[in-house]
C-alpha cells in the first residue's frame, strides 16, 4: 500500500490530541443510524441551541462546492440532510459544533513529506477560494538537516500561529507518520487554533509504528467505494499475507480477464490491451506478486473466476501472464491456479473460454508443462508460452481470439 | 555513490541480514562465475551457530550471529556489502546499525516492501552522509555479471542464470523500478545481440533511497556501459530528473525506455497500482506525459512494449560472445541434483579407506599428537594452538580419573557388574548417573564464571543473586578442605595459570571464593570450579575463543566432557576389578533400609 487518506474525524482527533485542543467532533456511519437519533449521538452538548457543521467524510475533494458540507444547522435539521446524502450512496459523515467567524480570518497551511524535508505552503488568506489567492501562498522546505529557525518564525508570524502550536503541529505530523496535511481554513484566535477543515494522508505502511493512533479502518477509501464481493475478498487476502494481491473491476461485463503477476509486468500487460484499443473489453486490473503460496494463488484465482462467471459477455478470454520472475515459483503458483480452474472447468467450457498463458521464472519448465497439460485436456487451451515469446504478445494473441 | 567499475575491482564480502532462500542462489552464482570461494561471509539471524549451504556440490557452513553487535571485529572489517531481507519493521534500525558498525561497507540492498516513507528518507540522508549506496526498499538488488549477485535479482534457480545469459559481460545496463520487469528485461537482452553490463532495481516506492537519477549517473560513469534500458512507471517526478540530465548532457549514453501505466486513463480516478509510487496525481505524473517528455529530451521511447523490444533489438553489433565455462551445463546439472546430506560433521572422515581426523590422515595425527592433544582438538573441533591447553587437559584427565568406590557412578557400575552384566552395560550404568548432582558441576561452574564476567556482574551481587534464588554456587564448597587447609589438587590446577596474562575468569572465581569463605571456611573454590575457570581462561587466551564461542561450549556441555572421558577409565577399572574379585550379586542389607509409614495427611 501507499499513501491513504484518513477520515476527517480521525485527522482532527489526532491533531486535537497533540495540539491539546478540545475535540467535539463525531463520526456518523449510516449503517448505525437506523436506531440512534442524532440527538442521542450528540448528547455531550449541553446547549440545546448549539449550531452544527455536517460533512460527508469520505475523502472527497471540493466538498463545499459539491454541496456535501452544511454549516450553521440545528440538530433537528440534520436528519433530512443525511437522508438526502444517503440516497446519493454516501455512508460516512462528520458532525461538529459550528464556530462562527469572519471569512477574512481564514488561513491556510499544508505540509507534505518530500525527500529533502517537509514542504510547507501557507497563506494568511485561506478558505474555499484559496486557489484564487495563489499569489499569497508562501512555500518553504523544512530541511531534515537544519534547525529551520527562520522558516519557522516566518510561518508563525504570517499565520499569527504561536511557535508552540506550530511545533505541536509538526510533532503530530511526524509521530503519526503523516505524508500530507492540509488545514483550510485554519482560525487562530487568542493564541488558540481552530481547525475548521483538515485533510490528512498517512503512510499506510506505517500502521505498525503508530501504536493504534490510526488503522486502515480509518482510511476513507475503505468505506468509500462500493466494492464487489470479489474485490473485498482479495483485499482481505492481501491483508493476511506477505505476498501482494489486488483486484479492481473495470468493466463487470468485459470479456478480457487478466490474472497477472508482478507489479510492473501487470501494468505493461494491461497497457498493451489499452494501447491496442481494447480498453472497453478489459474486465479487470489486478496483480499478485511477492511469491504467493499455492493456497493463496488458488484463492486469488477463485475470485477472478467468480467475476468471469458473472460477466454477461459472450466470448471470454483469460490471460494468465507475468514477466520472468526472480523468486516467485511458477510451478507452485500455477498449481494453485490450476486447482481453481479445475473446480470451474465445466462452467468455463460452456462460456467458450480460452486461456492464454505467458510466464517465466523459477521452475518455469515444470509450471508451464503442468498448465499446458491441464488446459489442453480440458479444451481451454489458447496458448502457453515461456519467456521466448515477448511479454505482451500474449495479449495480442488473446485479442486475436476475441476478434475472430 | 554507486560505482560499478569499483565493484568489478573488489572482492565482494557480503553480510546477509535475515533469512531468505536467496542465499543459496547467490552462492550458486558465485560458483558458476568461477569463483573459488563464496561471497557471503556471515548471516544475522536467530537460531543455530551456522547455516548449511552448498558451494557447488560441496557443503559449507556460514557463521550466523544473533545481532549485528555479536559480529566479531575481524568480520566487521571484511564486510563490504550487505543484503537486508528483514521485514519492514526491522529495516530502519538494522540499516542504521550496519552503517555504524561496518567501516568498509560500500553498499546495501533492502528487499522488504512497505517500508514507511519516513524511514526511507531517514536512510537516504544517512546514506548521503556516509557515502554508502542503499538500493531499495523493495529492491531485488544489483547484478554485475560474473562479479556480484546481491539479491534475488536474476533468479533463484541456477538454470535461470544461463537462460538470461547472466554469466557474460556486455555493454547494456538495465535499470528498473520493478523487480519483475528487471528479470524480464534481462531475459529480453539475452535474446538480443546485446549483453548485460549490470542490472539493478531501485524499487517502486515513492522515495527510493538510491534515486533513479543516481542510478543513471552510475551507468553514465561506468566505462563498460554503452546503452541504458529503463523501465519506469507513472507516478512521481523521477523521470524529469533524468530528462534534466539528458538536457544538460550529464547523460550522453543511449537511453531506451518504456513507461508503464497508460492504462490509468481508463480509470475514473488514477488508481493506485502495485507499486507505492505508481499513481498519477496530476498530468505530469502520467505515463503519457513522461513518455513524451523523455522523447523530447532525446531518449528512445517505446510507446508500446513491442516497440520498446524492437528498439532494444535494433542494434547493429554482432551478438556478444558467451563467455562461460564449457562445462557450465554439467555444473548446473550437478547443482540441480545435489542432495541435502543427512549428517554433517567437521571431525573425521573415512573415504576410500583413508581415515582422517580434522582433515589430516589418522596415522599422521596419531604420530604427531599426544592423547590429551587429540582429546582437546577433537572436542573443540579444531587443532589446539597452544601446548598449555594440552598440558591442562592432561592434568584434568589424570585428576578426574577416579575418586573412590563411594560416589554414585562408581557404585552403579559396581552393582551392575556384580549382577553379571557385561562391560558396556556396567560402564553405561555408571555414566548414566552423571548429571546435575554428580559430576556435572564443572559445566555449571563454567556457566557461572562466564555469565558473571561477560555480563559484568559484581561478585557480591552474583553471590546475593544465587542466595536469593536458594541455589548453590557450583564449583564452590568441599566436605573436608577449608580455606585454612587448602585442597592440594586445586593448587596443582592453579599452577597452569602462571603463563596467562589475563585471568579474568580465574580472578572472578577467586573473588567469589573470598566472599563465600568469609561466611564459612569450607566454601572454597573446589576442583570443579577451578577446572572451569582455568579452562575458560586458557581457551580464551591461548585458543583465542570469543566469549560467544565459550557460551556455545557451555551450552554443549564441553566442560563436563573431559570429566566423562576420564571417569570412564575409573568405571571400567571398577568393572574389571569386580570381575577379577568375582563378587556376587549385590543385595542391600535390610537393616540399612529404613521403612517409614507414608503420611496420610496431605
Amino acid at each position: 500500500m501507499a499513501r491513504a487518506k484518513l477520515s476527517e474525524f480521525k485527522a482532527k482527533q489526532l491533531l486535537s490530541h497533540t495540539l491539546k485542543i478540545p475535540f467535539f467532533g463525531q463520526q456518523i456511519k449510516s449503517e448505525k443510524l437506523d436506531n440512534i437519533s442524532l440527538a442521542e449521538q450528540s448528547s455531550h452538548s449541553s446547549q440545546t441551541k448549539q449550531p452544527y457543521v455536517l460533512k460527508v467524510d469520505q475523502g472527497i475533494k471540493g466538498r463545499f462546492k459539491k454541496g456535501l458540507v452544511v454549516v450553521n444547522k440545528q440538530l433537528d435539521e440534520l436528519s433530512n440532510i443525511i437522508n438526502d446524502w444517503q440516497n446519493k450512496r454516501f455512508t460516512q459523515f462528520y458532525l461538529e459544533p459550528y464556530i462562527p467567524h469572519e471569512t477574512s480570518s481564514e488561513k491556510y497551511i499544508s505540509i507534505e513529506r518530500i525527500r529533502s524535508g517537509l514542504k510547507v505552503l501557507y497563506s494568511p488568506h485561506g478558505g474555499i477560494n484559496i486557489e484564487d489567492n495563489s499569489q499569497s501562498i508562501h512555500e518553504v522546505i523544512l530541511s531534515y538537516n537544519s534547525d529551520n529557525k527562520l522558516a519557522l518564525e516566518h510561518i508563525s508570524s504570517t499565520l499569527d500561529l504561536p511557535a508552540d502550536a506550530l511545533a505541536d503541529l509538526l510533532v503530530a505530523f511526524e509521530d503519526n507518520y503523516f505524508s500530507f496535511l492540509e488545514i483550510n481554513p485554519l482560525l487562530v484566535h487568542d493564541n488558540t487554533l481552530n481547525i475548521l477543515d483538515a485533510a490528512v494522508e498517512v503512510d499506510s505502511t506505517a500502521e505498525y509504528f503508530v501504536n493504534n493512533a490510526w488503522s486502515r479502518k480509518d482510511f476513507t477509501d475503505y468505506s468509500l467505494q462500493v466494492k464487489t464481493p470479489e474485490e473485498v475478498a482479495v483485499s482481505e487476502l492481501a491483508e493476511h499475507s506477505t505476498a501482494a494481491f489486488n483486484l479492481t473491476v473495470l468493466n463487470p461485463n468485459g470479456n478480457l480477464f487478466m490474472l497477472l503477476s508482478g507489479g510492473g509486468a501487470s501494468i505493461v500487460l494491461a497497457d498493451e490491451a489499452y494501447n491496442q484499443g481494447y480498453g472497453e473489453a478489459i474486465a479487470n486490473y489486478g496483480e499478485n506478486s511477492g511469491s504467493p503460496t499455492t493456497e493463496e494463488a488458488y484463492l486469488y484465482t477463485k475470485q477472478l473466476l467468480s467475476l468471469i462467471k458473472k460477466s454477461t459477455a459472450v466470448k471470454k478470454v483469460l490471460i494468465i501472464a507475468g514477466g520472468v520472475a526472480n523468486f516467485t515459483d511458477v510451478r507452485k503458483t500455477f498449481a494453485g491456479v490450476i486447482q481453481a480452474l479445475e473446480e470451474e472447468k465445466t462452467n468455463l467450457l460452456q462460456q467458450q473460454m480460452k486461456i492464454f498463458v505467458r510466464r517465466g521464472g523459477p521452475h518455469q519448465i515444470e509450471g508451464l508443462a503442468l498448465m499446458r497439460d491441464f488446459l489442453s485436456q480440458n479444451n481451454l487451451l489458447g496458448e502457453v508460452d515461456g519467456p521466448e515469446m515477448i511479454l505482451t504478445d500474449v495479449v495480442n494473441k488473446a485479442l486475436a481470439y476475441i476478434k475472430k | 555513490m554507486l560505482n560499478i567499475q569499483s565493484i568489478r575491482e573488489i572482492n565482494p564480502k557480503i553480510l546477509i541480514l535475515g533469512n531468505y532462500p536467496v542465499i543459496q542462489s547467490i552462492l550458486d552464482y558465485d560458483y558458476l562465475s568461477g569463483k573459488k570461494e563464496p561471497s557471503i561471509i556471515a548471516i544475522i539471524t536467530s537460531g543455530k551457530n551456522y547455516q548449511k549451504y552448498f558451494f557447488g556440490t560441496q557443503q559449507i557452513l556460514i557463521p550466523t550471529f544473533r545481532d549485528i553487535n555479536k559480529l566479531p571485529p575481524s568480520l566487521c572489517q571484511q564486510i563490504n556489502l550487505s543484503l537486508n531481507v528483514l521485514s519492514n519493521r526491522r529495516v530502519l534500525n538494522s540499516t542504521q546499525e550496519i552503517l555504524q558498525k561496518l567501516p568498509n561497507l560500500i553498499g546495501s540492498v533492502i528487499f522488504a516492501e512497505n517500508l514507511p516513507e519516513k524511514h526511507s528518507i531517514n536512510l537516504y540522508h544517512l546514506a548521503q552522509k556516509s557515502h554508502t549506496w542503499i538500493l531499495g526498499p523493495s529492491s531485488i538488488g544489483l547484478l554485475v555479471p560474473k562479479k556480484l549477485k546481491l539479491g534475488v535479482i536474476g533468479g533463484i534457480e541456477a538454470r535461470q542464470f544461463l537462460q538470461s545469459n547472466l554469466l557474460t559481460n556486455g555493454d547494456t545496463a538495465v535499470l528498473s523500478a520493478s523487480g519483475g520487469m528487471t528479470g524480464e528485461l534481462m531475459s529480453i537482452l539475452a535474446k538480443s545481440t546485446r549483453g548485460l553490463s549490470f542490472a539493478l532495481s531501485f524499487g517502486g516506492d515513492r522515495f527510493p533511497i538510491l534515486t533513479p537519477k543516481e542510478a543513471f549517473l552510475a551507468a553514465q560513469a561506468d566505462p563498460q556501459t554503452k546503452s541504458i534500458i529503463y523501465y519506469g512507471e507513472l507516478g512521481g517526478y523521477d523521470e524529469y530528473e533524468i530528462i534534466e540530465l539528458l538536457k544538460t548532457k550529464q547523460l550522453t549514453k543511449e537511453v531506451i525506455c518504456y513507461i508503464g501505466g497508460a492504462i490509468a486513463a481508463l480509470f475514473p480516478q488514477s488508481p493506485q497500482f502495485g507499486h507505492a509510487k505508481a499513481m498519477a496525481k496530476n498530468d505530469q505524473e502520467t505515463a503519457q506525459a513522461k513518455q513524451a517528455a523523455l522523447k523530447a529530451a532525446g531518449a528512445k521511447v517505446g510507446e508500446t512494449f513491442s516497440e520498446f523490444v524492437e528498439l532494444i533489438n535494433s542494434n547493429k553489433h554482432e551478438k556478444i560472445k558467451a563467455d562461460i565455462n564449457s562445462n557450465i551445463q554439467t555444473m548446473i546439472d550437478q547443482i540441480t541434483q545435489r542432495k541435502e546430506p543427512l549428517i554433517t560433521t567437521s571431525i573425521s572422515a573415512d573415504v576410500g579407506g583413508q581415515p582422517t581426523l580434522l582433515g589430516e590422515p589418522l596415522l599422521d595425527f596419531a604420530r604427531h599428537n599426544s592423547f590429551p592433544s587429540i582429546v582437546g582438538s577433537l572436542f573443540l573441533g579444531k587443532k589446539l594452538i597452544s601446548k598449555d591447553t594440552e598440558n591442562f587437559i592432561d592434568i584434568v584427565l589424570k585428576l578426574a580419573v577416579d575418586h573412590g568406590p563411594y560416589v554414585s557412578g562408581a557404585i552403579n557400575t559396581i552393582i551392575t557388574a556384580r549382577a553379571g552384566r557385561d562391560l558396556v552395560s556396567s560402564l553405561a550404568a555408571g555414566l548414566l548417573t552423571i548429571g546435575p548432582r554428580f559430576g556435572g558441576a564443572t559445566n555449571e561452574a563454567a556457566d557461572h564464571w562466564l555469565t558473571g564476567v561477560t555480563q559484568n556482574i559484581q561478585p557480591a551481587a552474583f553471590v546475593e543473586q544465587l542466595a536469593k534464588q536458594g541455589r548453590r554456587i557450583s564449583g564452590i564448597g568441599h566436605k573436608k578442605y577449608r580455606i585454612d587447609q587448602p585442597d592440594p589438587r586445586v593448587k596443582l590446577l592453579m599452577d597452569h595459570t602462571k603463563d596467562l596474562t589475563d585471568k579474568r575468569f580465574t580472578n572472578y572465581a577467586l573473588e567469589i571464593e573470598k566472599l563465600t569463605t568469609a561466611k564459612k571456611g569450607n566454601l572454597i573454590l573446589n576442583v570443579d570450579g577451578t577446572i572451569a575457570c582455568v579452562m575458560l581462561d586458557i581457551l580464551s587466551e591461548k585458543e583465542k575463543l570469543t566469549d560467544e564461542k565459550l557460551g556455545q561450549l557451555v551450552s554443549a556441555e564441553f566442560f563436563n566432557a573431559i570429566f566423562v572421558l576420564s571417569r570412564s577409565v575409573g568405571f571400567i577399572a571398577h568393572f574389571l576389578d569386580q570381575k577379577r574379585l568375582d563378587e556376587g550379586l549385590f543385595r542391600m542389607p535390610e537393616d540399612l533400609v529404613s521403612n517409614i509409614k507414608s503420611s496420610t495427611e496431605d
